[in-house]
């Protein structure tokens, strides 16, 4: 584990990465500690105030420092976009390999099942839930997963296919071991690499998703500071105050720039052929 | 080129529709616990509760509901709007022509400038041009569309004031003010395609530029320009087809929050405005008209793929 | 005489992430006109790198650290692009190895040709078309006006391998690079290529670089042979002399370890008691999927018997079904027929019991392949020894028993050479002493040193253990060194089961007739 995030480090990617990961994983844990102001504090006096010493970021329309709330917002943006992705791709992993296993004609008719879902757009598919399940972080959260799960199954079930018909597999079978064994410790650890890389990068769409399902009032709830919410709130006011716009704009590119690189740079780090 | 294939991709669509169609319908009226409850919120009598259910069936096991809906569905009738009474198949196709109208300029658009610089970047790997292509596709991926939306408005629209921020006119009524008012909306779903287009055409190009026929044409002693414009550039742009078919994808999921933001009428539009009305027959409506649409620019490209690829004369 | 190709002292480096390595060291070549000069070399001897040196297509981290490449008069590494340009193709040509990817599949065969044709020989399309359907019919392709229409992926291996030659020898260069052509291709399709070569080259008088690591092949259409040692060039000598008179260490090595059907390894009888019996064995591969028929059938109704300590060699080129067989023997591939082992009878995958898995055991083609890259070696070798009860302890013994030093155990399989890996793969089947082991080429992809040191330690084992062996392989001359029987396979089908000396008599099949004319046994 360790080797791998040297080997995560030394590429530029990977570095810049997990510096940014740690940033936000810092705003994450300590975000409500380390923030200047109270998030709801309401401040009229200093409404639409620029960017200078008193709000590093600037204030929005009530007042409120744009820099804690992004900090403090940094909580219902981010581990919701984690547990999301983490949900969906677990689904769609045991959906993908499984299919991979089973094989033949009924791992043709579950992927073409599966690809006739994808043609409903993600945003859509998540928007129809959050319309049924109604609105709310909580169920924003659901809709995302389910969105993702058909993608993932995807994925798994072609680098689980890959897998399967490595001779290494087929010397299990040939040797008589249980199908236990030989999904669990000969597949699966050869899947998980692809797995990873695919769901690390999938946090950072689940980010943005979830901030455009904030952003279209079906999400995250006022007064939470949800970064897609603050850009919501912002956009009546950008003539007056055009940094409540940016910085949680800038915040959530940051993030999903963040989880990019991390997943590019896993991509490079999980070959084990590198290793001289 | 086979017509079982073709039979067997047109079976491939027509399935595509129909379990959208079933996931769609499930999702919108049979998992609801009270379908009649949640759309017309906490205030509703029972009388208006029971009318609601009655008229649309939820008394009836799922699966009648949905072939009375299917049937109706399959033959045009949408069924009628609840929040203004009006048959919703009109409305909702005259929304898509609007959709449509912005898709395929930010399509032409997106072509037009993507393709060209993923190629060259992929000629001139490692260089500037390269790297400069690279960033930006990179930052365009990590930018929810919203955002780039919003930004654009705020640069183009509040700040320097070139474009008007929101609304529409219909450019068969005023060419002019209608281009006026598409442009920021087309330029905004350009740059988001734009970025994945980049992305995909240069790594396509630098694998067929990697490839042993490439090494070949060289070795055999063919001009550099010979090699680029006769065999690398027919392998490389051959997937423009499969790119394009995936733009729509990309295109449908943003275009919901696109029109939202600058007020264009489009099917996007229309979706939104029937979620948050709880709009069931125009919700179910523009979702599957949505993703039956999906489906069948996927089935043109493909065929149109087929139709390109010597590879693939005979499945 | 100026030599149509002088290598002068060059030396070359690759900058790798521990530093420059060197490549080729201080070598020294040249080829006269109309002249054949084999190079020969295993794998990282550098030969390939010499041809691409040659062309002027190194890798970004290549550095020439002294030496100089001459064509005739010409100092390729002071040429400008343009003047390379006009080199290639014009007065150096080159052969691929692997036909299939060196043609674009999106360009006709006829447009392929023409381009080089009107660029080198400055013709019009109309007499560039009429040229291009002569060459094509004097490498003996048939109906060469349609061939020029038709795509790449419409044509064979061997007929893509004839177009490529079409060109290169069309172009009229001075001297021509083979980089291994017939590597990628079947045996008796390779042999017919090379009959091709000597021909053509009879024809016109081309020089040419021909590179293999096939030393038995090179002496057949070379003139003179070069031996290439990790860079350095340690032997040349002409053909004739090098299977014959050896000068150097290493080459002695090389020609030792080539295949002699005459150098019987194996001298004993093999019992009398049947092993392993088969009949009507047919395998199926893919129901077909929801819109698919099936695929027919890969192999029609086979029949075999192994007997205690027997080998029994099972030949045939790729598609013959001698790797379904493989496949069917040991539950891999759906089947029909019948399997007898140990009085136990088996008709389907499912009748396999764990006696059976203990004592059938199979080593694959690709041993980068046939260790999962997630496990260490101590993990790999004890699965047999869990599965069919045995001591984790044995690990050490069942290392040694394959020459390999007991600290390996701790190592990842990327950590080993391709012939280490080979061995671990037979360490694992002979953890539980099984009766029967079924190699399935498991010698192909490795260099012929290799090969030897592997098929030694098979032996070894047997003589230790007694087991019986199912040798596939499409290298007739290395089976007849070690089999007692050898059947032959085609399309599905056993066209001959012999024993070993009834080889070279009259009544063998054609088809087997075939094989041995295209592997024929090297001079000296």
């Amino acid at each position: 584990m360790t080797e791998l995030f040297i080997r995560l480090m030394r590429k530029p990617q990977g570095f810049v990465g997990i510096v940014l990961l740690a940033l936000i994983a810092a705003a994450c844990l300590f975000g409500p500690a380390l923030a200047p102001y109270a998030p709801e504090k309401i401040d009229f006096l200093g409404r639409f105030r620029a960017p200078g010493w008193q709000n590093w970021l600037g204030a929005d329309q009530f007042g409120r420092d744009i820099l804690s709330r992004l900090m403090v917002g940094a909580r219902s943006t981010v581990p919701l976009a984690f547990i999301a992705t983490f949900v969906g791709s677990a689904a769609g992993a045991t959906i993908g390999v499984g299919s991979a296993y089973l094989g033949g004609r009924t791992d043709e008719a579950i992927m073409r099942t599966i690809d006739a879902v994808m043609a409903i757009p993600g945003l859509l598919m998540a928007l129809l839930l959050v319309s049924t399940l109604g609105n709310g972080a909580g169920n924003a959260v659901i809709a995302i997963a389910v969105a993702f799960a058909p993608g993932m199954a995807r994925v798994t079930r072609s680098a689980a296919l890959n897998v399967r018909n490595q001779d290494y597999v087929k010397a299990a079978i040939a040797r008589g071991e249980g199908a236990p064994w030989i999904i669990f410790r000969e597949m699966l650890p050869n899947v998980m690499a692809p797995i990873v890389i695919e769901s690390t990068i999938r946090v950072s769409f689940a980010v943005m998703l979830f901030a455009t399902l904030s952003f279209l009032g079906v999400g995250a709830q006022p007064p939470a500071s949800e970064w897609g919410l603050m850009v919501a709130d912002a956009r009546q006011y950008m003539h007056q105050a055009p940094w409540g716009l940016i910085a949680p704009s800038a915040a959530i590119a940051l993030t999903a720039i963040a989880f990019n690189l991390v997943g590019d740079g896993l991509r490079d780090a999980l070959n084990p052929k590198d290793e001289r | 080129m086979s017509l079982a294939w073709f039979a067997r991709r047109l079976m491939l669509m027509v399935y595509t529709v129909i379990v959208v169609s079933m996931l769609v319908f499930a999702i919108t009226q049979i998992l609801p616990a009270d379908a009649a409850q949640s759309l017309l919120g906490e205030n509703a009598t029972p009388e208006v509760l029971a009318a609601l259910r009655t008229r649309l069936g939820l008394g009836d096991p799922a699966w009648l509901q949905y072939g009375r809906w299917a049937r109706h569905v399959f033959t045009g009738d949408f069924g009628i709007s609840m929040r203004t009474s009006l048959p919703v198949g009109p409305e909702m196709l005259a929304a898509l022509s609007r959709s449509l109208l912005l898709a395929v300029s930010a399509i032409l658009v997106t072509l037009a400038i993507a393709v060209p610089l993923g190629v060259v970047a992929a000629l001139r790997q490692g260089r500037l041009t390269d790297t400069g292509v690279s960033l930006i596709a990179y930052l365009g991926v990590s930018l929810p569309e919203f955002v780039t939306a919003t930004l654009l408005a705020l640069l183009l629209a509040d700040t320097w004031h070139w474009l008007p921020a929101t609304g529409y006119v219909s450019p068969l009524e005023d060419f002019g003010d209608g281009i006026r008012h598409l442009a920021l909306p087309v330029l905004t779903v350009s740059l988001i395609l734009v970025a994945h287009v980049m992305r995909m055409m240069r790594s396509e190009t630098l694998d067929v530029l990697k490839s042993d026929y490439i090494r070949a044409a060289r070795l055999k002693g063919l001009p550099e320009r010979t090699v680029v414009f006769r065999h690398a550039l027919r392998n490389a742009l051959l997937p423009v087809v499969t790119i394009i078919a995936l733009d729509v994808g990309y295109l449908l999921g943003g275009i919901i929050v696109i029109e939202e933001i600058f007020a264009i009428p489009g099917i996007g539009r229309a979706l939104m405005v029937a979620i948050t009305t709880r709009d069931l027959p125009s919700i179910q409506a523009g979702a599957l008209i949505m993703a039956a649409t999906y489906a069948v620019t996927n089935t043109l490209a493909d065929m149109a793929y087929a139709f390109l690829d010597p590879r693939i004369r005979y499945d | 005489m100026t030599p149509v190709l002088s290598i002068q002292n060059y030396t070359l480096d690759y900058i790798s992430s521990v530093g420059p390595v060197r490549v080729l060291h201080d070598i020294s070549l040249e080829i006269g006109p109309g002249e054949v000069l084999g190079l020969v070399g295993e794998s990282g001897s550098g030969k390939s790198s010499l041809a691409w040196a040659l062309m002027r297509h190194l890798p970004e981290n290549a550095r020439e650290v002294a030496g100089s490449l001459r064509l005739g008069d010409i100092d390729l590494q002071r040429l400008s692009p343009g003047e390379l340009t006009r080199i290639r193709g014009r007065r150096l040509g080159m052969v691929f190895q692997d036909p299939s990817t060196s043609l674009n599949p999106t360009l006709t065969i006829g447009r392929q040709i023409t381009e080089a044709l009107i660029q080198h020989r400055g013709l019009k399309q109309r007499d560039a078309s009429s040229l291009a359907i002569n060459l094509l019919g004097h490498v003996d392709l048939n109906n060469p006006a349609a061939i020029m229409r038709r795509y790449p992926h419409e044509i064979s291996g061997g007929e893509k391998q004839r177009v490529i030659i079409a060109t290169a020898f069309g172009c009229r260069p001075d001297v021509i690079l083979f980089d291994e052509p017939t590597t990628a291709l079947d045996v008796i399709t390779g042999a017919r290529i090379l009959a091709l070569f000597a021909r053509l080259r009879r024809e016109t008088g081309v020089a040419a670089l021909y590179i293999s690591h096939d030393l038995a092949l090179v002496t057949r259409v070379a003139d003179r042979v070069a031996v290439l040692e990790r860079g350095r060039l340690v032997e040349q000598a002409p053909a004739a002399d090098i299977f014959r008179a050896p000068r150097h260490a290493n080459t002695r090595a090389l020609v030792d370890a080539v295949p002699r059907p005459e150098r019987r390894l194996v001298h004993d009888k093999p019992g009398d008691q049947v092993v392993l019996a088969a009949s009507d064995i047919e395998v199926q591969y893919g129901s077909g999927g929801l819109f698919r028929d099936a695929t027919p059938p890969a192999t029609k109704k086979i029949g075999l018997e192994v007997r205690g300590g027997e080998i029994l060699g099972l030949v045939g080129e790729s598609g013959s079904g001698k790797s379904s067989m493989a496949r069917a023997l040991t539950g891999l591939a759906r089947f029909s027929g019948k399997i007898t082992f140990d009085a136990h009878e088996i008709h389907r995958m499912r009748d396999m019991n764990a006696a059976y898995r203990r004592d059938v055991q199979i080593i694959f083609q690709h041993p980068d392949a046939s260790l999962n890259p997630r496990h260490r070696i101590d993990e790999i070798l004890s699965r047999p020894l869990k599965l069919y009860g045995g001591h984790l302890a044995d690990i050490p013994r069942l290392l040694e028993q394959v020459r390999l030093p007991a600290s390996y155990a701790n190592r990842w399989p990327h950590q080993l050479s391709g012939g280490e890996k080979q061995r671990i793969a037979i360490a694992r089947a002979f953890a539980a002493r099984p009766k029967l082991v079924i190699c399935d080429e498991i010698t192909a992809p490795l260099d012929v040193s290799v090969q030897a040191q592997i098929i030694e330690l098979l032996l070894a084992l047997r003589e230790e253990t007694g087991t019986a062996f199912l040798f596939i392989t499409h290298d007739l001359n290395l089976i007849r060194q070690i089999a007692h029987r050898i059947a032959v396979m085609r399309r599905g089908e056993m066209v001959d089961l012999l024993p070993v000396e009834d080889f070279d008599a009259d009544h063998v099949h054609p088809y087997t007739r075939e094989l041995m004319a295209a592997s024929p046994v090297p001079v000296g």
